[in-house]
């Protein structure tokens, strides 16, 4: 196979790079880990003259704390950087969880957090469960550096929020109390397949009862989206099974999923339902009530 | 039978896996040739369409570029694998019949070149109706495919044995069941390459092949050569398991660019355009009809199929006979009957892959025993073990068989998997699964008609007797060829395995062999080894008597070491000693050897496909859990019982037990290349078509029962494709075992458990 | 970056690139991918094309000792790197105890996914030496095989770790 050829530039600062994607406009695209833009081009699927690569820039892949701030990822750490991440794990286990069930071993030493955000594939791994954490996203562009939530970003199939002359550079996870949080994904097989369905849920519980909850479904809508519904319906209240289950349709009657050649819309409903219902449990650490003979799912 | 071999039987270090696990080994790709250009083809983006046209000009004048060729450029003899159908052209002439057809084919200087000129290549086509489905297409109406075939009807089988219609009026118990197997494809990780270059007359291609020897015939046949002017040389391969046995246009489009340009050119396939060349299995729809008396014997069965053949035939005509012939092997029953139709469609051609027709049918006969026994209230194993075939039979079509170790294998397949304790008293969710298989070990007749042997094989000792060298046609493409037939060439002078050589897969410089199909190459291959390796010793020993002043009868070798029958420890002489006397005093010490089967099978037609001079038999046990929220597949643990025959090398026997199951288990439940309402692949890559991962896999169980074949070289069959036959039939009933549902149709995908399970809960 | 501009106005870039140890400097196109300058230019063929799409593994090297996909890397941004292929595995004549224990445990059929294979359990060991089943093939879950199931692969990788455990 091959790429069309096209002008290569590594600029050195983030002023430079935004300089560059205000003067080339759309012709313009960012490389950072290139695992969805050369199979991508590769596939004729896009055709771009121009790639600015973020290669030379640094200070985008350290994954620190910052008092006041919250846990700071940088764009440019891949998705091996989260799993490995000690930080992470410490603090925000779910975070590394979700990110290896991504793809496979290789393409996560490569791909970078900050490209499954601005990709903005319907089934990203990655947003759900940093939406869930309240991720919010800090953009360079010529104009400055701006703050937006992740939740506000996705805004339609590989459609982000992002203007031409920006680059994704941090994320941050504010602290927030939180009781527990994870991302349960759904496959086709183990290694190297899509989400037909992921579930990411966060809560803040007392016991058994809920004071606050979001959960933040993959694969079944435009982008990336939260259950509000099956949040509210949460909210205040203790858990029982009949509530995780009502919690779970009222997910599944949200979502707008789609039928393609993987699956059908009918089953990623259902399988929205069944999910939901398990990654509560799993983050309220209850048993499987209802269900013998179902393999627990651990992060994946 | 027990017998202390010193070179078979035991699990050598494969000859070539220091070059392989170094990055040494050449795949065909890998090569470089001084001059050497590199082209592909261009192919069509519409299903069926008549060619009004080809602009090859733009493309010409792009820089690098060398040649651009189309059907004018080449010879338009009708091409194939299958004789009775060539209905292939190296580039179409009036139109294109599937979405990947080829249509023209550009030579330049590097890469990048070639593609930038198949896209300036333009095409007029007049888009004509298409037919993807083989009932529709043989509806009245329904766009013809080919000219010479009315109804789109490749190939039409009608055959009879015995009573079927008297067996089941007297039946106690009558099913007729339908199921559906899915179009899969072959998909090794080695891309197909070709590369062709000329020396005057001489043609020499370097090919990702499973047989030099055909793809030498058809290439010497479509450019009018003597054999003698073509050589084919394969390089290392990188899997075929079917798809790699008859040429792409890559040979053929390649040979006549490397003429135009006077240079070398390497044409290759992309992962996608492997998709749309296929070759790979067929979706067959399958009518299964089996009366059984009250004890579950199997009294007769009627099956009635109807294979997608694609575009064109490819080796399809084998695989449609196969799909209905290789259903007496396992089951001892007097009355058949199979009908069968191999529909044209606007799809890529399907062709033999692992199993060759076999598997699906084997699904569904195995699903419908398994209904028939819960019908009768007998255990699975047990109805297997009533029907299950003895050694020295004939099935109804003629086939017969002598070892057949089929009740070991369930007696075994039972014991080692804990059936009798789990069966019935696993947790929720999770059940057993049993189906068996039967495979050729080698078809009793070659692909074209021809009385040539089916292996012939050289062994030259090297001049002062530290080594031998074995010259064979027989082709590795992973399997491990190259290393068994040194051991048996070994077993066979008493010499030492570490010491062989091997050449092979070369047309000019090894031997006669038809190649890596059917799972031929251990028996047929080997036989000629054998007898090859058995001259050189009869000449040796001949030597060592003479310089022993013994007579040779009784003299025997083992090991490198000659030595007197009554007398080993003393009297001896090394082979190297006595080789080297033999080449002072008569110049090379050779052995040669041909194995041909014998004549087998009936006289109806197409008796001969599915004779085989042994048939090996296995039994498979698998264990599933089913997630029933979901309907997530989860195989835990699988068990495969084989009888084939004497094992050469322990351990590679095994790693084929678990690859054959691997691609049975990947067809079962992850596999399938599907289509848009165009007829476009829709997964033509290796993410949507989903090949499982070292995460995906259960605990497997490769075990054995003892067995011996008369009809082979130190009584061996085959084991190559044995594996992948039971295992959709497997898993298919551990399924309904564990969650109560049958799944009619392949693969058994999550989402068709999950729909199954949703409308069992809806049933009152 | 720097670069020439031919009389077509094709760009040209030159790289720096150590591989196995070795440093080269080479010319490259904007679009070249990493595999075809190390099949190409360097004549290392060990590191196959499968898909050149990054889902079957038979292009992976080592990139400054982390498993990649060669098809995925663009070679101007491989600049600078150090990178490992199959050819840089064995030392001299010998082979690392990786490759010895493919060989005697029959993990390598038609061979072609091997080189991958070696690469990505190479970096598991070298990070975790004593890793479990399920890291393992959580290690090589990203390189496919045709023909062997990974049974033998899953064992080769196990009982290298074991071998050099025994060692130390």
């Amino acid at each position: 196979m091959y790429i069309q050829d096209f002008d290569y530039y590594r600029p050195a600062t983030l002023k430079e790079a935004s300089k560059l994607l205000a003067k080339y406009g759309d012709q313009a695209k960012v490389l950072a880990g290139g695992t969805d833009l050369l199979p991508k081009m590769k596939n004729g699927m896009l055709a771009t003259t121009i790639l600015v690569s973020l290669k030379s820039i640094s200070n985008l892949s350290e994954i620190e704390y910052l008092q006041g701030k919250g846990v700071v990822i940088g764009a440019k750490a891949t998705h091996n950087d989260l799993v490995n991440s000690s930080l992470l794990q410490e603090r925000y286990p779910s975070i590394s969880e979700a990110a290896h069930v991504l793809a496979n071993n290789q393409v996560r030493n490569m791909g970078t957090v900050g490209g499954n955000i601005v990709n903005a594939t319907p089934s990203a791994d990655l947003p759900p469960i940093l939406i869930a954490l309240d991720a919010q996203l800090t953009l360079f562009g010529i104009n400055g550096q701006r703050t937006v939530p992740l939740e506000n970003f996705l805004i339609g199939p590989n459609q982000c929020a992002i203007k031409k002359d920006e680059i994704l550079t941090h994320i941050v996870i504010p602290d927030q109390p939180s009781t527990g949080s994870s991302y349960l994904k759904f496959g086709l097989r183990r290694s190297g397949a899509l989400a037909i369905v992921g579930v990411a849920a966060n809560v803040v519980a007392r016991g058994a009862t809920i004071e606050k909850a979001r959960i933040v479904l993959s694969a079944v809508a435009p982008t990336t989206m939260r259950a509000k519904g099956a949040e509210q319906l949460l909210t205040g209240k203790t858990v029982t099974e009949p509530l995780l289950e009502e919690v779970g349709r009222t997910a599944a009657l949200e979502c707008r999923p789609i039928s393609d050649l993987r699956s059908s819309a009918e089953y990623r409903r259902d399988l929205v339902r069944v999910f939901t219902k398990r990654v509560l449990r799993k983050v309220l650490k209850l048993e499987d009530v209802q269900e013998e003979g179902v393999r627990d799912h651990g992060p994946y | 039978m027990q017998e202390t071999y010193s070179a078979i039987g035991k699990s050598v270090p494969k000859i070539d896996g220091r070059v392989k696990v170094t990055g040494q080994a050449k795949y065909t790709a890998d090569l470089k040739f001084p001059n050497m250009l590199v082209g592909k083809i261009l192919t069509s983006p519409h299903a069926h369409a008549k060619i009004l046209n080809i602009d090859t000009r733009a493309a010409e004048r792009l820089p690098g570029v060398k040649a651009v060729i189309t059907h004018k450029d080449v010879p338009d003899r009708k091409y194939g694998i299958s004789p009775a159908r060539f209905d292939e052209n190296i580039f179409c002439i009036d139109k294109v019949r599937f979405v990947g057809d080829k249509v023209a084919a550009v030579a330049a200087m590097d890469e990048e070149t070639v593609y930038q000129a198949l896209k300036l290549i333009k095409v007029d086509y007049e888009i004509l109706p298409a037919v993807f489905d083989p009932i529709e297409a043989l509806a009245e109406g329904a766009p013809q495919i080919h000219e010479p075939y009315p109804r789109n009807v490749n190939t039409e089988i009608h055959q009879k044995f015995g009573d079927v219609e008297g067996a089941f009026s007297k039946a106690h118990h009558l099913r007729t069941d339908r199921f559906v197997g899915q179009r899969t494809y072959q998909c090794p990780i080695e891309p197909h390459a070709a590369i062709s270059m000329w020396a005057g007359d001489k043609l020499t291609v370097y090919a990702s092949t499973q047989s030099p020897h055909y793809f030498q015939y058809y290439l010497a046949r479509e450019f009018d050569l003597p054999m003698g002017n073509v050589r084919v040389i394969k390089p290392f391969v990188g899997g075929g398991f079917g798809g790699k046995l008859e040429p792409t246009g890559l040979e053929f489009a390649g040979a006549a660019l490397a003429r135009i340009t006077g240079r070398p050119v390497k044409m290759f396939y992309d992962r996608h355009e492997m998709f749309a060349h296929n070759r790979g299995r067929h979706r067959q729809i399958m009518e299964i009809t089996t009366g059984v008396d009250r004890e579950g014997k199997i009294l007769g069965v009627h099956a009635n199929f109807i294979m997608d053949g694609g575009a064109y035939t490819s080796l399809g005509i084998a695989s449609a006979y196969y799909a209905g012939a290789l259903l007496t092997l396992t089951y001892d029953f007097k009355n058949y009957k199979f009908d069968m139709l191999r529909v044209y469609t606007n799809l890529p051609a399907c062709g033999a892959q692992r199993g060759h027709g076999a598997p699906q049918p084997k699904y569904a006969f195995e699903s419908q025993l398994n209904l028939i026994a819960k019908d009768l209230g007998l255990d699975p194993i047990e109805i297997r073990l009533r029907n299950a075939r003895k050694p020295n039979t004939i099935t109804p079509n003629d086939f017969k068989v002598n070892s057949c170790e089929l009740i070991a294998c369930l007696e075994k397949a039972r014991q080692i998997s804990g059936w009798s304790e789990k069966k019935g008293k696993l947790p929720q969710g999770r059940g057993l699964g049993i189906a068996v298989g039967s495979f050729v070990s080698g078809a009793g007749y070659p692909i074209y008609r021809t009385n040539l042997p089916h292996s012939a094989a050289l062994i030259k000792v090297f001049e002062d007797g530290s080594a031998a060298t074995l010259y064979t046609g027989a082709a590795d493409i992973g399997q491990g060829s190259d290393t068994i037939l040194c051991q048996m060439a070994a077993e066979a002078m008493g010499f030492n395995y570490e010491k062989m050589k091997v050449v092979s897969g070369d047309t000019e410089t090894s031997t006669h062999d038809f190649g890596a199909y059917a799972s031929r190459q251990t028996l047929m291959s080997g036989a000629a080894v054998k007898e090859a390796g058995e001259m050189v010793k009869k000449k040796l020993l001949e030597m060592a008597g003479e310089m022993m002043k013994v007579d040779p009868t009784e003299l025997d070798c083992k090991d490198g070491i000659i030595f007197l029958g009554n007398n080993p420890i003393i009297t001896q002489m090394t082979f190297a000693e006595a080789a080297r006397e033999y080449f002072v005093r008569n110049g090379p010490l050779a052995g040669r050897g041909a194995y041909t089967p014998p004549k087998l099978g009936g006289a109806f037609k197409g008796a001969a496909v599915g004779t085989s001079p042994a048939y090996s038999f296995a039994v498979q046990i698998s264990e599933v859990e089913v997630d029933r929220e979901t309907g997530e597949v989860n195989v835990k643990e699988v068990w495969d019982v084989h009888d084939c025959g004497t094992v050469i090398n322990p351990s590679l026997l095994h790693a084929q037990v678990h690859g054959a199951l691997y691609m049975g288990m990947g067809e079962s439940v992850w596999e399938e290349v599907v289509f848009d309402p165009d007829g476009k692949i829709l997964n033509p890559n290796l993410s949507d078509y989903r090949l499982p991962t070292a995460l995906d896999m259960p605990q497997i169980t490769s075990a054995l029962v003892d067995s011996y074949e008369s009809a082979g070289p130190w009584g061996v069959k085959e084991v190559g494709e044995g594996a992948t036959i039971p295992t959709m039939g497997c898993y298919a009933n551990a399924i309904n075992d564990a969650a109560g549902v049958q799944i009619s149709s392949l693969p058994l995908s999550y989402e068709k458990v999950w729909r199954a399970l949703r409308e069992k809960e809806e049933k009152p | 970056m720097d670069h020439i501009e031919d009389k077509d106005g094709f760009k040209r870039y030159l790289i720096h690139l150590t591989v196995n140890g070795d440093p080269h400097t080479l010319v490259v196109k904007a679009n070249t991918i990493l595999t075809n300058v190390l099949r190409e230019q360097l004549d290392l063929t060990g590191t196959k094309k499968g898909c050149e799409m990054g889902n079957c593994g038979s292009c992976t090297v080592l990139l400054d000792g982390r498993p990649i996909d060669s098809c995925l890397l663009l070679a101007v941004e491989a600049d600078g790197c150090a990178i490992t292929t199959i050819e840089g595995v064995a030392q001299c004549d010998e082979l690392d105890r990786l490759q010895d224990s493919f060989v005697n445990n029959a993990a390598v059929q038609c061979g072609y996914c091997s080189p991958g294979m070696i690469l990505s359990a190479k970096a598991l060991l070298s990070k975790n030496p004593n890793p479990t089943e399920e890291e393992v093939r959580m290690a090589i879950a990203g390189n496919l095989c045709r023909c062997t199931g990974y049974v033998n692969i899953v064992k080769a990788v196990l009982t290298a770790a074991q071998s050099s455990e025994i060692r130390e």
